[in-house]
Parts: C-alpha cells; sequence; structure tokens
C-alpha cells in the first residue's frame, strides 16, 4: 500500500510543481479518505500523466516546452512559479484528470459514478430509477475537484491562481464536449430525441486550453500581498470578478532563451526546431526563428538516417505487416553561434555555470 | 348537425368551460414540468476489452467488463500487439448497467447507439464506402451470480461514415475521426435487470470482411431508456384520462342517439375521434410492467398514427361539412380524394414502422438504415408519406380558404335572408370559426413547444425549482390533445335545448343564465326547429333552396 502512496504522491509533485516533500502533507489525503484514494489514484496519476503528455504536445515547438525537469525543480515555496506557463500546466493537469475519470467511470471502473449525488433529492438506485444518473462528466468534475483542489492549502494569491487555473481546465474539458441528439420518436421521427454530451479528444481539450493560454490574463496582487484578512478577501474578490474559464497568472514569463539553473530552465541551446516541411502550420514553420534565431542562436542542419517501417498493411486490430526503409532525414537545432567555436564556447559556459553552482 | 351546444351556451359559460380547460391544461404542463424527470436517460459505456484465450471457442462463454469473474482486459491494442492476440480473440464487453445498479421495466425500452474511435494513420485510413462487419450478442440475467442467458446474437453490418475534419498529415496521426451515430440494438421492453452485449469484429482478408475500416481504437455505446419517473406520470396521466375521454364519448352518443334522425357524417366522425383517443389512452402499457412483451413499442407507434390520421381526416370532414356551397355531401366517399393522401401516407409509415421495429422484435440489432437497399427503401416510405402529407395540407389549406371565401360571400347576403336561415349560417359560421380558432391555437402551442423542447438544453433552472421542458412538453401536448377532443366532443354535442323547447320554438332562446343576465350575448340560437329535426339535418346537408 505504501508503494501506492509513493507513486501517487510523486505524480502530484509533477504535476503541481510546488511544496517540497517535508512541507506537504499527507494530512490531504487523509481528509479525502484513504478509501476513496485507492478507488480514483491510478485514474487520477494516468490522468495527471495525460496532461503534462498533452502539455508536452501543445509545446512542443515553444521556447518553453513543459519540461519535466522544470517542473520539479521549483519546489520550495518562494520559487513556485506563477506564471502563465504554470497556469496552463495547472489547467490541463486538472482538465486530463476530470477527463480520465469521467472515461473510466463509462468502462465501469467505480462503483458510484454518477448517481451516489442527490440531484434528483433520493439517493443510490432509487434516482436511478425515477430520473437517470447526472453524467459521467459531473462525476469526473467532482472527483477531479475533490483531489486535485484539495492540494492548494495556502490561501494566498499563488493558491488561489492555482485554484482559479484547476477551475478553468475543467471547465475546458466542459466547453468542449459536444452535444450530440438521437432521434427516436414514432418511427424513428424527432419528436422524441435524447441529447448527451460526449467527451471530445482530450488533443481538443489541449488545443483550447492553448488558445486560452495566449490570451490568459495577468493579475497584479503579488506586491503587498500579506496573508491578513483584508488582502484574502481582496483575493477572492479579484478573482471572483474573472471569468472561470480563463487562465490566470501573476508573474511574467522569465526569458526562456537563456539557461537558468535556479529556476531550472534549460535554455534554448540544443533544441530541435522544424523549418521545411508540407504540411507545417505557420506557428512550427516559424519555430526555428523563435526558438533559435530571436534568442541570439544559430540553426544547425543535421543529416540522420533513419530506419523507419513503410509501406505496412495493416489489419485490424493488431496485425502489421511492414517493411524497413532507411532514409535521411534533415533536422535542425539551435546552436550557439560561430559554429565549432560556439560549441567550445558552449562547453566553457558550462563549466562555468557549474563552478558557479559549486559556489553558491 | 345544427344545434350543438356550442351555439345555445351563453359566453359565460363558453368562457366558464375555457377557463376549466385552461387550468387542466396548465395543471398538464406542470405535471410534466414539475413532478416528472426528463423523459429519457443517454448512459455512455466505454467497451472494454477482453482477450478470448481459449482457442477453439465454447459455446455461451460470456466475457464480463468488471466484477468477480471478470475477463482478461487489456486497455490498448498496442498490448495487444506485443501479446500477439489476433482480432478474433478480442472481445468488447458492455455491461449494462454501470456498477450498481439495475435496469426496471419501467425503463419501457432501452436503444443502444454505436460509436467508434477510429485513429487515423496514414498508411491506414478508412478506405471509401468502408463497411464494418460486427458479430455480437446480447444476454441478460436477473441476478448478479447466476449464469447469463443468450438474448440475441447476430452478424450486423453497418457502414462507417466519418471524415477528418483536419489536415491529414503524419503529425496528425493519431487523431480520431468523426465519425456519424450508428444506430445498433433497440429492444421494446427491459425485463430483464442485468444485460452484457460481446462485440467482436472478425477479420476475414479473404472475404473482405473489416478490411479497410481504419485503426479502431475503442468502441463507445450510449444507452437510452426512458425514466422510470417519467413513465410513472405518464402511466398516470392516461389512466386518469381514460375514463373522463370515455365518459364524454358515452355522453356524446347518448345525445346523438337521443335525436329522432341518424347520426350525420360530421357526428360519427366527432365519435370516431374519440374512439381513437380512448384508444390511444387506454394504459395497456400496465400489462409491459409485468409481462415481457417487446411489441409494445410498436403498438404505442400503431395508435399514434391511427389517432393522428384520425385527428386530420377530421379536420377536413370538419372543413367541407361547413362549406356552405349548396352542394349533398354528408358522405364518407365524398371526401375519397382528401382522405386518401392520410390513408395512405400512414399506411407507408405503417410499413416502415414494421421494417423497422416489427423485424427488431426478432433481431434487436436489425436497421434498416444499415443496408443500402433498406435506406433506399425506408427513404422511399418516408418521402412518399411526406408528399401525401404535403398533398393533405394543400386540401385542407385550399378548403378552409373556400370555407372563407364562401362565409364572405354569405355575409352580405345574410341580412336579406329569412330569420331561420340567416340564423343557421351564422350557426355555421360560428361553428367553424370557434373550431378553426381552437385548432390553430392547439396546432400552434404543440409546433412552439416543439421548437422549445429541441433547441432547449432540456431543463430550466427556475429559481430553485428545476422545469423539464420536454416532459411538460410530452404531457402538456398529449393533455392539449386529450382536451381538445373532450371539448368537441362536448361543444359539438347536439343541444338538448332542441327537443326540450321544440314547443316554444320561434322563440329567441338564451342559456340558463341568459334570462337573468341581459349582458350575455348570445351569439346564435336555434329556432329553426318548426319542421322538425328532419329539416334542420336537410338544412345542413345544405339542401337549400336558395
Amino acid at each position: 500500500m505504501f508503494a501506492h502512496w509513493e507513486a501517487f504522491y510523486y505524480i502530484f509533485i509533477l504535476l503541481t510543481q510546488m511544496r517540497s516533500c517535508c512541507s506537504w502533507s499527507v494530512n490531504n489525503f487523509l481528509m479525502t479518505g484513504p478509501k476513496a484514494y485507492l478507488i480514483y489514484s491510478s485514474s487520477v496519476a494516468a490522468g495527471a500523466q495525460s496532461g503534462i503528455e498533452e502539455c508536452k504536445y501543445q509545446f512542443a515547438w515553444d521556447r518553453w516546452n513543459c519540461p519535466e525537469r522544470g517542473l520539479q525543480l521549483s519546489t520550495h515555496s518562494s520559487l513556485r512559479s506563477a506564471n502563465r506557463e504554470a497556469a496552463f500546466v495547472h489547467a490541463i493537469s486538472s482538465a486530463g484528470v476530470m477527463y480520465t475519470l469521467t472515461r473510466n467511470c463509462s468502462l465501469g471502473d467505480f462503483d458510484n459514478c454518477g448517481c451516489d449525488d442527490s440531484r434528483n433529492g433520493q439517493r443510490g438506485g432509487h434516482g436511478w430509477l425515477w430520473g437517470g444518473c447526472s453524467d459521467n462528466v459531473g462525476f469526473g468534475e467532482a472527483i477531479s475537484k475533490q483531489f486535485v483542489d484539495a492540494l492548494e492549502t495556502g490561501q494566498d494569491a499563488r493558491a488561489a491562481m492555482n485554484l482559479h487555473n484547476n477551475e478553468a481546465g475543467r471547465k475546458a474539458v466542459k466547453g468542449t464536449m459536444q452535444r450530440t441528439c438521437k432521434c427516436h420518436g414514432v418511427s424513428g421521427s424527432c419528436t422524441t430525441q435524447t441529447c448527451w454530451l460526449q467527451l471530445p479528444e482530450f488533443r481538443e481539450v489541449g488545443n483550447y486550453l492553448k488558445e486560452k493560454y495566449h490570451r490568459a490574463l495577468k493579475v497584479d496582487l503579488l506586491r503587498g500581498a500579506g496573508n491578513s484578512a483584508a488582502s484574502r478577501g481582496a483575493i477572492a474578490e479579484t478573482f471572483s470578478s474573472i471569468s472561470r474559464k480563463e487562465l490566470v497568472h501573476l508573474e511574467d514569463s522569465p526569458d526562456y532563451c537563456l539557461e537558468n539553473r535556479t529556476l531550472g530552465l534549460p535554455g534554448m541551446e540544443g533544441r530541435e526546431c522544424l523549418k521545411k516541411g508540407k504540411n507545417l502550420t505557420k506557428w512550427e514553420k516559424r519555430s526555428c526563428k523563435r526558438l533559435c534565431g530571436e534568442c541570439g542562436l544559430a540553426v544547425e542542419e543535421r543529416k540522420a538516417e533513419m530506419v523507419s517501417s513503410c509501406n505496412c498493411k495493416f489489419h485490424w486490430c493488431c496485425a502489421v505487416k511492414c517493411e524497413q526503409c532507411r532514409k535521411t532525414v534533415t533536422k535542425y537545432f539551435c546552436v550557439k553561434k560561430g559554429g565549432q567555436r560556439g560549441r567550445n564556447e558552449s562547453a566553457a559556459s558550462r563549466r562555468k555555470n557549474l563552478r558557479l553552482r559549486k559556489k553558491h | 348537425m345544427a344545434g350543438a351546444i356550442i351555439e345555445n351556451m351563453s359566453t359565460k359559460k363558453l368562457v366558464i368551460v375555457g377557463v376549466i380547460l385552461l387550468l387542466f391544461q396548465a395543471f398538464s404542463f406542470m405535471v410534466g414540468g414539475l413532478i416528472a424527470p426528463s423523459p429519457t436517460t443517454a448512459v455512455h459505456y466505454l467497451a472494454t476489452k477482453c482477450v478470448d484465450t481459449i482457442k477453439h471457442r465454447q459455446e455461451s462463454k460470456w466475457f464480463m467488463p468488471w466484477g468477480p469473474n471478470q475477463c482478461d482486459k487489456i486497455r490498448s491494442f498496442d498490448d495487444a500487439m506485443a501479446k500477439r492476440i489476433e482480432a478474433n480473440n478480442i472481445v468488447f464487453a458492455v455491461h449494462i448497467p454501470l456498477p450498481n445498479k439495475e435496469m426496471s421495466s419501467w425503463f419501457q425500452f432501452m436503444l443502444v447507439i454505436l460509436q467508434f474511435d477510429i485513429a487515423f494513420k496514414m498508411f491506414n485510413q478508412i478506405e471509401d464506402g468502408a463497411m464494418v462487419t460486427i458479430d455480437v450478442g446480447l444476454a441478460y440475467r436477473d441476478d448478479t451470480v447466476s449464469e447469463w442467458t443468450e438474448m440475441a446474437h447476430s452478424f450486423e453490418q453497418r457502414k462507417l461514415s466519418c471524415n477528418f475534419t483536419t489536415a491529414k498529415t503524419l503529425e496528425n496521426e493519431g487523431r480520431y475521426y468523426e465519425c456519424d451515430l450508428l444506430p445498433f440494438m433497440e429492444v421494446g421492453s427491459v425485463a430483464h435487470k442485468y444485460y452484457l452485449l460481446n462485440i467482436r469484429l472478425p477479420v476475414n482478408e479473404r472475404k473482405k470482411i473489416n478490411v479497410g475500416i481504419g485503426e479502431i481504437k475503442d468502441i463507445r455505446l450510449v444507452s437510452i431508456h426512458q425514466n422510470g419517473g417519467f413513465t410513472k406520470v405518464w402511466f398516470a396521466m392516461k389512466t386518469f384520462l381514460t375514463p373522463s375521454i370515455l365518459i364524454i364519448m358515452i355522453w356524446y352518443w347518448r345525445r346523438i342517439t337521443m335525436l329522432t334522425r341518424p347520426p350525420v357524417l360530421l357526428e360519427k366522425v366527432i365519435f370516431a375521434l374519440g374512439i381513437s383517443m380512448t384508444f390511444i389512452n387506454i394504459p395497456v402499457e400496465w400489462f409491459s410492467i409485468g409481462f415481457n412483451w417487446t411489441w409494445m413499442l410498436l403498438f404505442g407507434d400503431i395508435r399514434q398514427g391511427i389517432f393522428y390520421s384520425m385527428l386530420l381526416s377530421f379536420w377536413i370532414i370538419f372543413c367541407g361539412e361547413h362549406l356552405m356551397d349548396q352542394t349533398e355531401r354528408n358522405r364518407f366517399s365524398v371526401y375519397w380524394k382528401q382522405v386518401g393522401p392520410i390513408v395512405f401516407g400512414s399506411f407507408c409509415l405503417f410499413i416502415f414502422d414494421m421494417c423497422e421495429r416489427g423485424v427488431q422484435l426478432k433481431n434487436p440489432f436489425y436497421s434498416i438504415w444499415a443496408s443500402d437497399v433498406g435506406t433506399e427503401l425506408a427513404m422511399a416510405f418516408i418521402i412518399v408519406a411526406g408528399i401525401c402529407a404535403c398533398l393533405y395540407f394543400l386540401f385542407l389549406c385550399f378548403m378552409v380558404f373556400q370555407v372563407f371565401r364562401n362565409i364572405s360571400g354569405k355575409r352580405t347576403s345574410l341580412p336579406a335572408m329569412s330569420k331561420a336561415r340567416r340564423l343557421h349560417y351564422e350557426g355555421l359560421i360560428f361553428r367553424f370559426k370557434f373550431l378553426m380558432l381552437v385548432t390553430l391555437a392547439c396546432a400552434a402551442l404543440t409546433v412552439i413547444f416543439f421548437i422549445i423542447s429541441q433547441v432547449n438544453e432540456g431543463h430550466w433552472h427556475w429559481g430553485e425549482h428545476t422545469v423539464q421542458v420536454n416532459s411538460a412538453f410530452f404531457t402538456g401536448i398529449y393533455g392539449m390533445w386529450n382536451l381538445y377532443v373532450f371539448a368537441i366532443m362536448f361543444l359539438y354535442a347536439p343541444s338538448h335545448k332542441r327537443y326540450g323547447d321544440e314547443q316554444s320554438s320561434g322563440q329567441c332562446i338564451t342559456g340558463d343564465a341568459g334570462a337573468n343576465s341581459g349582458e350575455d350575448i348570445q351569439l346564435t340560437t336555434t329556432i329553426t326547429h318548426v319542421d322538425g329535426p328532419t329539416e334542420i339535418y336537410k338544412m345542413t346537408g345544405k339542401e337549400a333552396q336558395e
């Protein structure tokens, strides 16, 4: 059982990028109860993981590319970033948890999906008989809220921001759901029709949140924010005035071009980018300029030979017959300006950095 | 049918009757909106992928997705690839309902919709006109421990109509196609507590079965059933309405038979309307709680069809009998041209319904839309029925137009007529206009509510109360047409004043209350009884000497 606790605990460190191991108490889970935790833990963990994976996909060609290392490093409370990217991570993680719970609910993984709430005034089976149960989505939302939001114990602006972004993530799942209807009246006519909301692909949620990320609102609350009752009121007031669908951040993002060890930022050197290609979007085509050029780095072309499967013949579900093909692929990477010299320099700077860290 | 109650009633009484009917109408809306839950529930299921490990397939081996004795599961097909599991060994299992719940015969029917999650792969795209062949079995049991009993087993084909909305590039591999909903299963009674669906997608390259269907990642099902609460409210309503319509019907027919003349066509049609309303009202559905009658759904359709065609015929005949154009009608055969399309149209729909729901009695997985021939046939039936409906409405509109033209023609010549004749025509005009108004109001209300219930999310929040718009639509509209039939039978029944006041004919008779309240405006009176009812009958038959 302890192994479970450990795994769960770990995934949450990853997802909330906060709290050192010691300051973060186990009490949060004791509150929700160990039994509840055991039922949902694997789903919650898988959901958080799918959120992070989606984050990586969405930011593959951005300067900040959702690095796990970066998420893990900033554990110290004062270094908990409250920037745009943190907002996105919170939103997508909570969305992922909600999404996975909803999905697993439809698989029949849980005993009480949506039905032990008192939506119809009656509990359990009777409500089901009288008026059906609430949507699986409602269930996913509630459990996601219970688990993810329980990690925010503080009452400062950062906690409020994280809670707001968690909520925005869940709203994104709801907002991207598609309404589908089926007619089943007399002779299949539409005199009777039933509609339901259907989960979209998780990619849709990611796209939606990425847009929200670009339009995230900045709230200036950090200055002079104590923990007094007055400032707490001000925080609550500010956040309640913002639409719950929007992402919110408190700080500006750091310069991701540069390597910053204290923040755990790797910098742009060595990053791959896309340049030429038939089916690239505008955003992808400009990725070399954005990642390398604008950060004062040069683009290096590297040719690599790849063996990949081709001319495949598929059969549902699990039979694939492929041939092996070799082809040369051109990849682009960001490097220090000046070619070979640049590389030496970079090595030197790395050494310098190391030295600095030792002094630290 | 001269001297109907509606003509003899004072305005005051008419208003009272109207208000009472309106109260009942509001009540029927409220029953649905406030007491009943939403009419139907949709439940989502995601099929669990089980592995059939046994090489030589035993008969009647059922795979449970969860609970005790659950099958060997794989989470994704990547696992299957590694374990060298073949397509024929994959079983998609869905247990209806979800854990800790049970189905009930109060749910009346259950229909299941199928959706495939098909991932886009550059080298494994869905071919044009791809058909999926599904090997599906349905089983039931009534407690959680006993063995599953097979209910149906079938090989079904469904046409995939999917499109990929984003660009078909390598980067978008793994994204899902957007596929249309596929009708999957329909059962007309939910007599058992637990159902289990086992779905296989057998692959046979030589026979081109399930080849080129893309990479199916998941099977999603949505089951729809009527809510138990709604069924209860609905039954209660039917049980209450049946005697009320039955009583007024008997009363109406007694009035007709008390006349010295034989009943005219319009009176018969109104009576037939009452019978078809009673037929639809009789709550035979109560039996579906105790018995496993899967044909109840089909029977309900037939009953509704009979009522609708009766109502449509009634409107035509009512218009025809109020044409005032000096031709003898009063025979059903006169109206064959107008009633013909109704009968033919409803017959088409009946055939269509028999092809769909009738066959489903035998094979719940059957869908007429699954095959090309079936789709064309179904479309043909529906189009013919649609043409019939258009034809009918053209006839009806033309007739209404004729009536109005004749009315305005008669208006000008009214003062010149003899009193008896004038009052007769005034009676006709009033009766017609009244029914026209009421019918239009009812039809408009039906259409408006239909649109609201289609557009709306299904329920409104109204303070602390939740108003179920869809349920209110069903109970309200059902109640409305009942009240409509009730009102027609009551108001268009022959007035007793006719024979009661035969001696004092010629007098201007006002309603009962008319004597003491002078402000009551008597719209028309029946004073034309000098020659006895047969003469009136002749006159209504438009045997005018004019």
